[in-house]
């Protein structure tokens, strides 16, 4: 409260941004008073952006969107410039330092730099909780000891294939079944028997496979090679696997591919172009397709929202094409079963 | 010169043409084209206006439909305007009050603040108090006056309420039989002619302002014992006074303006609302040094109990080492008066909606808020989790600071509570000393974030089951074998009388002689021995040192025990297997600590003070520990007294004693 009467003393104009607290969001209906997003403050033709970031399960701080409400100045500021506030943004903890700038202490991110280009890939999403709440009073949450035990080992490997990417710095995202779930029901669905991510073939590393190795996540089998249809899938706890789907970027669509071991079939599955967005799932921040629902739709068609427990990855999703096959000579390389 | 003659040639003068002639008649008059020369530039002038609007109009308007376009800047919720109650300005309220057998209601201007037609409940007197200048309820209360003691409690409620403000009392089936003089008079002082004389099911309604005047009153007698009095309907009119009349003038603070926003709410808080001298509501306790429980945060579970919220706040306030900023109080439902006193506080308050019925309800209510409370503050390891209905001992946040480290490193421990379950007046002496128990007795403690998390959370009971949350929490696929930390003299002491578990009798009976800290700054003994190793040698050496009492004795007379004070004392009871308790619940029964299940035992041992002498309880031959009995001495056994008529009839509730 003091810092707005002695901003107003100086000559400052200020706007505050509250809006509800998405920390609350979750399975149940919960509301307390609305936080702080944003503040400005206006003297003469400098303006003040403040943003207030809020730390979150999953290590990370979340700032909100700035909206106007009804009663507000629209030409405040011109908040078309500003740089927070067109949605709301996730960035990792930085460690902060404190400096000296003009004799005004102020902090300032350690790594100036690679705060700032967190900026423009900064854009969060919030899980959809009210349609998951809406989808449990349809299909009834299972909640067998199975589930629950198969929902466990599924967090602990999503957890351990993040940290294990995020230290070789390989972008990835949650793909077919998880992004499913995560869109879905806001959580893993218990008879999706896998963890799926998707990498983009032009981040590939070839530390990928050792680095799993070695985070106690053994190669189970190779696909594919890097220049088409790249899959790979490491075995987790239990029966529990990691399916990482590579995708190609053609210049109006995207596309991962798959093969049948067996007879060394080709699939190839077609998704509309898309853009990564962080979200939280099972307390980790992640990536999944900004147009999510474009992206369900190709693998699940629409009527995504019933469950099936009996999913055929050559037949059932609705995005599927046969590929081709594999030239005979090359199943060594292109199909490695461990 | 000759004389004009007019030339015959010259055809006549031919009428010119309407038009024309009019034309120039009007050209000739002088004014006349004055004014439609000045009329034409008007509308000249007119139309340049016009036009010059309209080009800014459209300018304005695509400007704002560029702005419009980022219409990311704008709320998408149309901010739903609450609709604000018409500030009347009236300045009488019609008062409608209506008292009978099966039926009361109390209207105010219209609108139905009370209206009881259920069977079978509401029997009493209703009092409804006003704010004598907004005509807002700022309490609802009944007084059962048929049973005994509500007298006393209506009296004392209405000591508490504020001079000036508007009482209204009416009776639903009977309530004077328990009416007692001095409740009786209480009324006669607030100006009521009829309640010296109120008897059996008569009907009574009654208007009238606190140290002021009566605003009306009906009454009807019941003509004969079986019958009851007619129905009666008041219809009044009610003064209204200004605003400033109705409140107190205290000096403007910030803590005076939540008092001043809260006491022009509700009502029934006493003291805390008086005009001269109110209670503080911020209390500024000692600060812990190196308090290692500052950070975690505190969970209030409460549901629409607002008066035992705020005794608990208060004491919960005044402990030392609190950190009112990690506090947030979660309520079970969407009700005004626990957000008012949360809100009196300068604490955060979260309101839940139900789901489900009874034990389930609460249950998906504490997992809500535990859930919250983790999301709300993700870098806790820890919370501390307590409910409205506790008295907070000074030294809780000491007493945790003091051991919580224990629950970070020890795997074998599941929680930190505040409560010991056989912690009674007569069994319990030292604030230093702490027990490691096979149970977890809930009432303040702390839960580690990982086990919620990992364990709990992900399996919490579905809202169709109707268990007790720590019931289930303390069922072996939950706990697997973990203890929790307790001190002998329990941190909290449980006040609550009315709840879904809880009534008159049983609170008598198990919680009102429970003993509670009141020393500050208590320093634990040898925290270091609650690890699970270190507390078997401090087992081991404590048995060693204990004297064995004679066993031919009676275990339940006081004289089992040795007038001394300060020793170690050890008995031994018949527990065949591990789950024996047979002897051990007789015991506790005669002994008048809790019995309705087993809790407080480490392995076959317990742990009490008897005469101020410490009272160990070992099983024999279940408990590791019955190696250390005499081969002389037979372990003590008592069975449950065949089932006689006279037998005490146990609450017919599960053995849960939460809300």
């Amino acid at each position: 409260v003091g810092l707005f009467r002695t901003a107003e003393k100086m000559g400052f104009q200020w706007l505050k941004i509250i809006n509800k607290d998405p920390r609350l969001d979750g399975m149940d209906d919960l509301s307390g008073i609305e936080i702080p997003l944003h503040y400005i403050f206006k003297l003469a033709s400098h303006a003040i952006h403040l943003v207030v970031f809020y730390e979150r399960s999953g290590n990370y701080l979340w700032h909100g969107p700035l909206r106007l409400k009804q009663h507000m100045d629209r030409k405040f500021v011109p908040f078309r410039k500003l740089h927070f506030g067109r949605y709301p943004g996730a960035y990792e903890k930085p460690e902060l330092l404190l400096v000296s700038i003009d004799d005004l202490k102020v902090q300032i991110p350690k790594n100036p730099s690679r705060f700032l280009e967190e900026v423009s890939h900064s854009r969060f999403l919030e899980c959809r909780y009210r349609e998951a709440r809406a989808f449990f009073q349809v299909y009834p949450d299972d909640a067998s000891l199975d589930a629950v035990e198969f929902r466990k080992k599924a967090k602990s490997l999503l957890h351990l294939a993040a940290l294990t990417l995020n230290n070789l710095g390989v972008k990835f995202w949650l793909s077919s079944g998880t992004c499913l779930g995560w869109y879905r029901q806001c959580n893993v669905i218990p008879h999706s028997k896998d963890v799926d991510l998707g990498v983009f073939i032009r981040d590939y590393k070839a530390d990928i496979i050792p680095a799993f190795q070695k985070a106690g996540l053994p190669l189970k089998h190779k696909f594919g090679k890097v220049e088409d249809s790249l899959e790979l899938s490491f075995q987790g706890e239990d029966d529990v696997k990691l399916d990482i789907f590579f995708f190609y970027e053609e210049s109006d669509h995207i596309w991962n591919g798959g093969t049948q071991a067996k007879s060394g079939k080709k699939f190839k599955y077609l998704f509309p172009k898309f853009t990564l967005c962080w979200t939280e799932f099972v307390e980790l921040k992640v990536h999944v397709p900004c147009e999510t629902l474009q992206y369900v739709e190709a693998n699940y068609g629409p009527d995504w929202k019933v469950p099936v427990k009996t999913w055929d990855w050559k037949s059932s999703p609705s995005n599927v094409q046969f590929n081709g096959v594999w030239p005979v000579d090359e199943w060594d390389d292109v199909i490695q079963i461990y | 010169m000759d004389e004009w003659k007019p030339n015959p040639a010259i055809k006549p003068h031919k009428k010119r043409s309407w038009y024309l002639a009019w034309k120039y008649k009007l050209m000739n008059q002088r004014a006349l084209r004055k004014l439609c020369q000045t009329g034409a530039v008007l509308f000249l002038l007119v139309t340049v206006i016009v036009n010059i609007k309209l080009i800014l109009d459209t300018r304005r308007a695509a400007y704002e439909e560029e702005e419009e376009s980022a219409q990311d800047y704008d709320d998408e919720m149309l901010n739903v305007e609450v609709p604000r109650r018409p500030v009347s300005n009236k300045k009488v309220l019609d008062v409608e009050v209506y008292s009978s057998r099966s039926k009361v209601y109390v209207a105010v201007d219209g609108t139905t603040v009370l209206e009881d037609e259920a069977r079978e409940q509401g029997r009493g007197i209703h009092v409804i108090v006003l704010n004598q200048a907004t005509g807002h309820v700022m309490a609802k209360r009944v007084f059962d006056t048929y049973s005994p003691h509500e007298d006393e409690a209506m009296v004392l409620f209405l000591n508490m309420v504020a001079r000036g403000r508007i009482l209204i009392f009416t009776i639903k089936d009977e309530g004077s039989f328990h009416l007692k003089d001095t409740a009786k008079n209480v009324l006669k002082s607030l100006g009521s002619q009829v309640a010296p004389f109120l008897s059996w099911r008569d009907m009574w309604t009654f208007v009238g302002k606190k140290g002021g005047e009566v605003y009306g009153e009906k009454h009807a007698k019941s003509p004969a014992l079986s019958t009851w009095g007619d129905p009666v309907l008041l219809k009044t009119e009610v003064h209204l006074t200004s605003v400033e009349d109705a409140e107190c003038h205290w000096p403007d603070t910030e803590l005076n303006r939540r008092r001043k926003r809260f006491c022009s709410k509700v009502e029934g808080y006493g003291s805390v609302c008086s005009c001269k001298d109110p209670t503080p509501i911020e209390f500024n306790p000692d600060p812990l040094k190196d308090n290692k429980v500052f950070d975690v945060p505190v969970a209030v579970i409460a549901g629409n109990r607002p008066n035992y919220l705020y005794r608990m706040l208060r004491s919960l306030l005044s402990a030392q080492g609190v950190n009112p900023q990690m506090i947030t109080v979660f309520i079970d439902g969407y009700y005004e008066e626990p957000m008012d006193v949360v809100e009196l506080f300068g604490l955060s308050g979260i309101q839940h909606t139900p789901i489900s019925i009874k034990n389930a309800r609460v249950s998906q209510h504490y997992k809500a808020s535990l859930t919250a409370t983790f999301n709300l503050f993700p870098d806790a390891k820890f919370a501390v989790v307590l409910e409205e209905d506790l008295d907070i001992s000074v030294d809780f946040f000491s007493f945790l600071s003091q051991s919580i480290h224990l629950l970070e490193e020890d795997e074998s421990l599941y929680c930190i509570s505040a409560w010991n379950d056989q912690g009674y007046e007569h069994t319990a002496e030292d604030p230093s000393l702490l027990y490691r128990v096979e149970t977890m007795p809930g009432l303040g403690w702390v839960l580690r974030k990982s086990l919620y998390k990992d364990e709990l959370e992900p399996k919490w009971p579905t809202p169709e089951k109707l268990w007790d949350w720590d019931m289930w929490m303390r069922m072996p696929e939950q706990r697997k074998g973990r203890e929790c930390i307790i001190p002998d003299i329990s941190r909290s002491y449980h006040f609550g009388i009315v709840g879904l578990n809880m009534n008159g009798y049983f609170h008598e009976a198990y919680f009102k002689k429970h003993k509670f800290n009141t020393v500050p700054n208590v320093q634990l003994k040898n925290v270091e021995s609650l690890r699970k190793d270190a507390y078997e040698t401090e087992i081991h050496r404590l048995l060693g040192e204990a004297e064995v009492l004679d066993h031919s004795k009676n275990p339940c007379e006081d004289s089992f025990v040795p007038d001394t004070e300060g020793k170690v004392y050890v008995m031994f009871i018949r527990m065949e297997q591990e789950a024996d308790f047979t002897t051990w619940t007789q015991l506790a029964k005669c002994l008048h600590i809790w019995d309705l299940d087993v809790r407080g035992n480490h392995k076959g041992l317990w742990r009490l003070f008897r005469k101020k002498n410490h009272f160990l309880v070992v099983g024999v031959p279940a408990s590791p520990y019955s190696s250390k009995k005499p081969s002389s001495v037979t372990p003590i056994y008592m069975e449950p007294p065949a089932k006689e008529e006279g037998a005490v009839a146990v609450p017919a509730v599960a053995a849960a004693e939460q809300t």
